[in-house]
């Protein structure tokens, strides 16, 4: 996403593929989530919670991993390593870890909501707190891609 | 750069987030998943949204970059692309607005045109 209306070497490219990719999936994955928490935190019923959790489990959570994972191999061959890192990569690293942690936090209310809703029909409190934390995280993602691709010095 | 270069290539860039996302959502309703019928509406109005903004937004960086021309193959090559995604878009959304069946085929089929776009962004062959 960095270089991405440049050209640049060709060793760059799949990377750089993998990481857009997996970015795109992420908050693609984190607005389904948020579009079913929302649903369900409205009307109930576990098929939209279940929706919402396997959105983050089997959409958000691996393309945050092929999106991360991408980005350091960028990295690596762009010779960015330690403190020689550009400010607009910083706030990359300082999106993308809370990211993954909220993700997870989510995922655990997800399910914890879904134990619920079967046991008692409870569980809006987590739903809710999950969609916050979502939210979260999609603008997060917003400012990454803002720093991405306008690189602040 | 110029901060006009910086907006337009943000802009594009976040308008083909929307793309993706329609896809993704997309993607679970072709698979079975109980996508409320809200989603379904946000994803059509981000798949216009990201349509237009991709396509104009795009144009004017090819204008604006001079490395680049509109008429340089990997561009047009995106914008065909752009335009069967955007009618195998069409298709989906009146397949899964009648439920009917053929809906999954033009869904993937518009997958592979938008991960071809990306494909033609990232490796620009040609420039």
């Amino acid at each position: 996403m960095s270089l991405l209306a440049a050209v640049r070497p060709g060793e760059q490219n799949l990377p750089l593929f993998l990481h857009v990719l997996g970015a795109m999936v992420l908050v693609g994955s984190l607005v389904l989530a948020i579009a079913s928490l929302g649903g369900a935190a409205r009307a109930g019923g576990a098929p939209v919670t279940r929706l919402a959790f396997r959105a983050l489990l089997v959409g958000a959570l691996p393309a945050w991993v092929v999106m991360r994972g991408a980005a350091e191999w960028i990295a690596s061959k762009e010779g960015y390593s330690g403190d020689r890192t550009p400010s607009w990569l910083d706030v990359g690293y300082i999106v993308a870890e809370p990211i993954a942690l909220f993700l997870l936090i989510a995922l655990l209310l997800c399910g914890l909501s879904l134990r619920r809703l079967d046991r008692d029909g409870g569980g809006g409190g987590l739903l809710r707190a999950a969609a916050v934390l979502t939210a979260l995280m999609l603008a997060a993602s917003l400012v990454a891609i803002f720093a991405m691709t306008t690189k602040p010095s | 750069m110029a901060p006009v270069y910086d907006w337009l290539l943000f802009l594009h860039v976040l308008a083909s987030f929307l793309l993706v996302t329609t896809t993704v959502v997309y993607s679970a309703v072709v698979l079975g998943a109980p996508a409320p019928a809200r989603a379904i509406s946000a994803a059509n109005v981000l798949w216009a949204i990201g349509g237009l903004g991709t396509l104009l937004l795009g144009i004017a960086l090819a204008i604006d970059v001079d490395a680049y021309e509109v008429w340089d193959g990997w561009i047009v090559g995106a914008i065909l692309l752009w335009a069967a995604a955007t009618e195998l878009g069409r298709r989906a959304q009146v397949g899964v607005d009648a439920n009917a069946d053929g809906t999954a085929r033009w869904h993937w089929l518009r997958a592979i045109a938008v991960l071809g776009i990306l494909v033609l962004m990232v490796w620009k062959p040609g420039a």
